[in-house]
């Protein structure tokens, strides 16, 4: 049985503790009486998956098993979540890939014969074949890639988008045609935490910017308390009532499924050990691997980090009617990341990894940074966040990772240009946001290459809005100073340094509380 | 003695002066106009371009010194008309003279030291003499006061008198030989012995940017070789007499005809040593333009004269110039007898000599006390001169030099980054240096080892025989210069006040941001023109063909491949420094046999990432801002149109090479067309500018390397973008705009799901 997360008051017992800082981490000694937040352990992983799978298929929530949903003749298309999830990667075989071996075999058993896969990438980069091949698994590329029955979703494809009318609050609901067309329209989703899954999988999964600039605006994200909670997220109400609207036309069978928190194989295991348990084993890995990662050139620890694959063990799979899954699937997701903090502190220590959801395969520029930051660890909480209102942020990373013109052409432009401007979210958004959108040269980037979309950057920056509303001051440790001023933020050498410059906010001795993130964790602040 | 004043014995009396437009010239014509208000006074000036005699003299006249003389003449227009005629004309061809003279002071002179051969001869020599027949043509009493130097000793050693110089040259021989030299180099400079070596080595720097540049280089390196050797051969003739230089040399024939006409004539000779700032009048250190030893006092108050030829011991003649102008209105007034030409040395070595030490502990001492603040790095460090002798100084400075010739080698062979152009910019820097060390310390090396004492007894006995008030009027006693005084309150204070008004103007300036362009403006028939490789992306033709050859093989083949590519590298780096058409041709040699169709397949599949990923953020910002902007893009590349395709979205016209293709679609390794290299791009926008209504001049230009000279030299706004080393110098001397527009570093990889820790 693991054990659960908790809470540590650094004491002089306490050794120095890891904190990740993009392609490296550190060891930091916290001052006396820091909270520490740690993830409970990896929950055991369900002994037989592809028993699992079946079960759900055949016992789905609230609505009737697959099989019965299948008949020949039918449209059927099988949506599945892009490479941002889960992170990092996971190892061969794919947890969806393997679900939807079962939905084509009982699709096969049915007799449809009229089956697409669509990647549910909304403005995110179009994947690339090996990447799609590395989800859905070799079989099933094999058989549809060929035949482009297994693509990319295009949010910029206007004759294949569909417009299914409007919510109450007169949100556009425009998404993809063949989805909303289908008969049966399966839902393959990978909840790593919690702010997935849900409504969010159709309404936003397959969703154009028509749709998505409802919900994904400065204006809504700050009233998003936090994302992690989708009963407190302005974001998750907007994707729940668009939900609600397109379950009225459209047919969901969602499949979702909750991962536990083995997220570093071996020998980097004791990345998601608590540090005064290390073996000598892995404190000689540890020392090792600091000593590598200190000389080795900047290409070479890109491709040690990204290289890394993920041997997550699956917690649990539901099916069904998307509310009803979407309950059982945050029970699970609680179960492996909650921990309970009394109180808020006056700073938050967070160390930001080396990958996030849009840098897979790429690198973590200074706003995907600031959006891992601000915008995720952030908003993992559930009722208050961690660091109280006009407290302080301390993050590490360097920043200094560049951008890669491949994948996030606008962001160099949004960095150079619009932040050079303001640093504001609304203000941005107000003068910029639509400019970005409707660039002919980031949509063609968006369509043919692997661009993320013009707006994507406005996006990542209105995550962070929340926070920067919430705390007076984000020092960055460890940061290239004149990066992080373009962001609006200050850079500091070390912990010490930061908590001095932070000491006109919150005093010289504030209290401090450090997530101890990754493996994911959700603090619940009572 | 109790005589009549200078002023009384000049009264009523007419002078002609030449040169008033020189230091000394406008020296003697101030003192003239305040201090012998009897004098009228006419100025022999050359008109220069549109502006005519009279209006250079006025021009001359409205300078602060003449202030006071103007103000009691009540007006610059009732000066001129009561005091100063003016005569338009030049001594290459001098006009005829005023008939009422009574005297003529010919201050005008070539007074660089190394002047080419003809021009020393014609201005120092045949002007003279022609000047001369002039004034005898102008009257038989006219006393003729000629302005020499007293290093007309020429490399003499010890006491020189006040007398003719010994010397046996044949003027007439060598007059005709300096003035025939022109003609001759010129010829000589069209053989083919000049123009091949010269040839060659523009073509090996510049046959990248095509023929017609290398052309225009060696033409520029004939002139420049003409310029060289006529101050070579002229110097080199002076030596093989017995003189430092050509324009010792050259005075020294000049007072041969002087004596000449001396035999008939009244004429005088005035032989001042080294003329400096005035002690004086009009003002202490008053001095105009740079004459012998401010280059060098300001180099080495910025502290780039390490070293100096010569002994501490030796002396520097220095003369103030106000020294020298009192004892030519003394001259004037004591005219000799005919046939008899009297010699004056204005000088102070004999008297008051001071040492080359000397002057450089005081040099040293005032910019001690007052130095140059070299932008914000606080005072320069100053030199401790040892006078190690010429030889030592010599051979720093061609080790110097030598090493000076490596670095530039190895600059111009390095791999272009922001290091290399930054040492460039050095190196460029020092070679000026050297170039000017070279330049001076060979000229000077002679001055400053001379020992020559200048002896001016006849000066000083002139001096003596002035009354008292005269001599406080006209002082030329040199005997009373305090060194210390004149150098450090008065000498260089005066020569470095203009470069500290310099500094703070520079330094008032606001530092342009590095790479900071100006926003577009909207306007119709502009183009932007682009070059690819290098500009836009961070990769080149070879890394871009490897790319695309490397897909189609498998893991053995794409090893043969590599290595058979590798083992070709060095004869490919070759050709691309020889000539890039050349170097394009041997890398599409390579396409021998492919498919074009697959070639396309291949670039829009593969290619595009692989592009876009190295494409430079700020270049698509750029193209996308003469975009708005309403001006056309326009990419020139030698690259095949394939490997375009990614970029197709970013520009109204591609100009790129086409594979040729046999009937079955099969490239046949050769080009459809040639490359478009070099000037052949200038050529090329020309035409598409004509066609297409784009007015170039207002256009702009955007490449990377020396081959794309032609294109950025065809549009009004050059911009070089990264520069290679050839091109960033030349950027730098034509005040192009250089831009930094690096591009991502981080690659992107391929996803192996496999992962490599599995």
């Amino acid at each position: 049985m693991s054990r659960p997360g908790f809470v540590l008051e650094v004491d002089d017992r306490t050794p120095p503790l890891i904190v990740h800082e993009g392609l490296g981490f550190r060891l930091e000694s916290f001052p006396l009486g820091t909270r520490v937040i740690y993830p409970p352990e990896s929950l055991p992983a369900v002994p037989d998956v592809d028993q699992a799978i079946q079960d759900a298929l055949l016992h789905p929530q609230d609505m009737d098993p697959l099989p019965e949903l299948l008949f020949a003749g039918m449209k059927l298309t099988i949506a599945f979540d892009d490479i941002s999830l889960p992170l990092p990667t996971m190892r061969p075989p794919d947890i969806r890939g393997r679900i939807i071996e079962h939905v084509l075999t009982m699709a096969a058993e049915a007799g449809v014969d009229d089956v697409e896969l669509i990647a549910a990438n909304a403005l995110h980069r179009r994947m690339t074949a090996a990447e799609l091949k590395h989800i859905v698994g070799e079989r099933v590329f094999r058989s549809f890639y060929p035949q482009g029955k297994l693509y990319n979703f295009d949010a910029e494809d206007r004759d294949n988008l569909s417009h299914l009318g409007t919510t109450e609050k007169g949100e556009d609901i425009e998404i993809s045609k063949r989805a909303a067309e289908s008969d049966l329209l399966v839902y393959v989703n990978v909840n790593l935490v919690a702010m997935d899954g849900g409504h969010k999988s159709v309404g936003i999964g397959l969703a154009s910017y028509k749709s998505l600039r409802h919900h994904h605006n400065a204006k809504t994200m700050v009233q998003s308390r936090s994302f992690m909670d989708h009963k407190h997220s302005a974001m998750h109400h907007s994707a729940w009532r668009i939900g609600r609207v397109i379950k009225d036309t459209v047919k969901v069978f969602q499949i979702e499924t909750t991962l536990n928190n083995d997220i570093f194989p071996k020998p980097y295991d004791f990345l998601q050990k608590r540090e005064w348990e290390w073996s000598v084993k892995d404190q000689a890995t540890m020392l090792g691997m600091r000593r590598g990662l200190s000389v080795a050139p900047a290409k070479l620890k890109h491709k040690m980090f990204h290289d890394l694959r993920s041997v997550y063990g699956l917690t649990g799979v539901n099916a069904g009617e998307v509310e009803a899954v979407h309950t059982k699937t945050l029970e699970k997701v609680h179960q492996q990341h909650l921990v309970e903090v009394q109180g808020q502190s006056d700073v938050l220590v967070m160390g930001i990894p080396y990958v996030g959801p849009y840098n897979v395969n790429s690198s973590l520029n200074p706003i995907l940074a600031t959006c891992m930051g601000l915008g995720y660890y952030f908003n993992s909480y559930l009722g208050q966040p961690v660091v109280r209102k006009g407290g302080a942020v301390i993050l590490y990373h360097p920043l200094n990772e560049g951008f890669n013109q491949l994948h996030h052409p606008s962001y160099v432009d949004f960095y150079e240009e619009v932040l050079a401007e303001s640093t504001d979210p609304a203000v941005v958004g107000e003068k910029y946001e639509q400019q970005f959108a409707e660039d002919p040269w980031y949509r063609h980037l968006y369509r043919t290459s692997h661009a993320y979309h013009g707006v994507h950057p406005f996006y990542m920056w209105y995550w962070a809005a929340h926070a920067m509303d919430h705390v007076d001051e984000v020092i960055w440790v460890g940061a290239d100073r004149k990066v992080a001023a373009r962001l609006g933020f200050r850079a500091a050498t070390t912990l010490a340094d930061a908590l001095e410059m932070a000491s006109g906010t919150v005093g010289s001795s504030p209290s401090i509380t450090y997530l101890h993130n990754p493996p994911h964790l959700l603090a619940h602040v009572k | 003695m109790t005589e009549r004043s200078v002023a009384q014995q000049l009264e009523g009396q007419h002078v002609l002066l030449t040169g008033v437009t020189g230091f000394v010239g406008e020296a003697l014509l101030h003192l003239m106009l305040s201090e012998v208000p009897g004098v009228r006074v006419t100025v022999l000036v050359r008109p220069k371009g549109s502006t005519s005699a009279a209006s250079r003299t006025a021009a001359l006249l409205k300078k602060p010194p003449f202030a006071e003389v103007v103000e009691a003449a009540g007006g610059l227009e009732a000066l001129m008309a009561a005091r100063v005629g003016v005569l338009e004309g030049d001594l290459a061809d001098t006009p005829e003279l005023p008939t009422d003279l009574d005297a003529v002071v010919h201050c005008a002179g070539d007074v660089s030291f190394d002047p080419p051969v003809d021009e020393g001869f014609r201005t120092n020599v045949l002007g003279v003499r022609e000047l001369l027949a002039r004034v005898r043509e102008a009257g038989p009493h006219i006393h003729y006061v000629h302005i020499s130097t007293a290093y007309v000793a020429g490399r003499r050693r010890g006491s020189i008198p006040e007398g003719p110089v010994p010397q046996v040259v044949d003027l007439e021989a060598e007059l005709a030989w300096g003035l025939g030299q022109r003609q001759a180099i010129e010829h000589r400079s069209r053989g083919t012995e000049i123009l091949t070596t010269e040839r060659k080595k523009a073509e090996k720097d510049h046959s990248r940017a095509g023929l017609l540049t290398a052309a225009n280089a060696t033409e520029e390196a004939r002139k420049q070789w003409v310029k060289d050797e006529l101050v070579r051969i002229g110097t080199e003739r002076a030596r093989s007499l017995g003189w430092t230089d050509c324009y010792t040399f050259t005075k020294a024939l000049g007072e041969r005809v002087v004596e000449e006409h001396a035999l008939t004539n009244r004429a005088s000779i005035v032989r001042p040593s080294i003329i400096e700032s005035a002690l004086e009048r009009p003002y202490p250190g008053w001095i105009e333009g740079f004459k012998m030893a401010e280059p060098l006092i300001l180099a080495y108050g910025r502290g780039e004269l390490p070293e100096m030829p010569g002994a501490a011991d030796s002396i520097v003649d220095i003369v103030p110039v106000d020294h020298v102008v009192a004892a030519i209105v003394a001259v004037l007034a004591h005219p000799p007898e005919v046939g008899t030409p009297a010699y004056f040395h204005v000088s102070s070595g004999d008297r008051n000599p001071l040492t080359f030490g000397e002057l450089y502990q005081n040099v040293r001492a005032y910019f001690d006390d007052h130095p140059f603040i070299a932008g914000d790095r606080g005072a320069t460090r100053l030199p401790e001169w040892r006078f190690p002798g010429s030889q030592s100084v010599e051979r720093l400075l061609s080790t110097s030099e030598r090493a000076f010739k490596v670095a530039d080698y190895v600059i111009g062979h390095a791999p272009r980054s922001d290091r290399t152009r930054d040492l460039a910019r050095k190196l460029d820097q020092q070679g000026r240096r050297l170039e000017f060390l070279r330049r001076y310390l060979g000229l000077y090396q002679e001055y400053a080892q001379a020992e020559l004492q200048f002896s001016d007894g006849h000066t000083l006995e002139l001096f003596r025989s002035l009354s008292e008030a005269d001599q406080e009027r006209f002082a030329f006693d040199t005997a009373v210069v305090d060194w210390k005084v004149y150098l450090q309150d008065i000498h260089c204070p005066a020569v470095t006040a203009p470069i500290r008004r310099l500094d703070e103007v520079r330094a008032a300036r606001k530092r342009p941001v590095a790479g900071a362009q100006k926003a577009l403006a909207e306007k119709p028939g502009v183009a932007a023109f682009f070059d690819m490789d290098g500009t836009l992306l961070s990769s080149n033709v070879i890394e871009t063909y490897l790319w695309l050859r490397l897909r189609e093989l498998s893991g053995t083949e794409r090893f043969a491949e590599l290595s058979r590519i590798a083992a070709k590298v060095p004869s490919l780096l070759q050709a691309e420094r020889r000539e890039r058409s050349a170097f394009l041709r041997s890398v599409y040699r390579e396409y021998a046999g492919a498919r074009l169709a697959d070639l396309d397949a291949i670039a829009d599949e593969h290619l595009t990432d692989h592009v876009l990923a190295r494409l430079s953020p700020s270049a698509v910002r750029r193209i996308r801002e003469h975009r708005a902007a309403g001006h056309q893009t326009i990419l020139i590349t030698g690259a095949v149109r394939p490997l375009t395709r990614p970029l197709l979205p970013l520009f109204d016209h591609i100009e790129a090479a086409e594979l040729a293709v046999d009937d079955r679609g099969i490239c046949t390794g050769y080009l459809a067309s040639s490359p478009l290299v070099g000037e052949s791009r200038a050529a090329w926008m020309e035409s598409y500018a004509a066609d297409n209504g784009i007015d170039l001049k207002q256009s702009f230009g955007y490449a990377d390397s020396h081959s794309d000279l032609p294109l950025l030299a065809a549009v009004g706004n050059p911009v070089a973008v990264r520069p290679d080393v050839p091109l960033f110098r030349h950027a730098r001397k034509a005040r192009w705009t250089i831009v930094d527009w690096s591009s991502s570093t981080s690659s992107t990889r391929s996803l192996n799901p496999a992962g490599g820790l599995a």
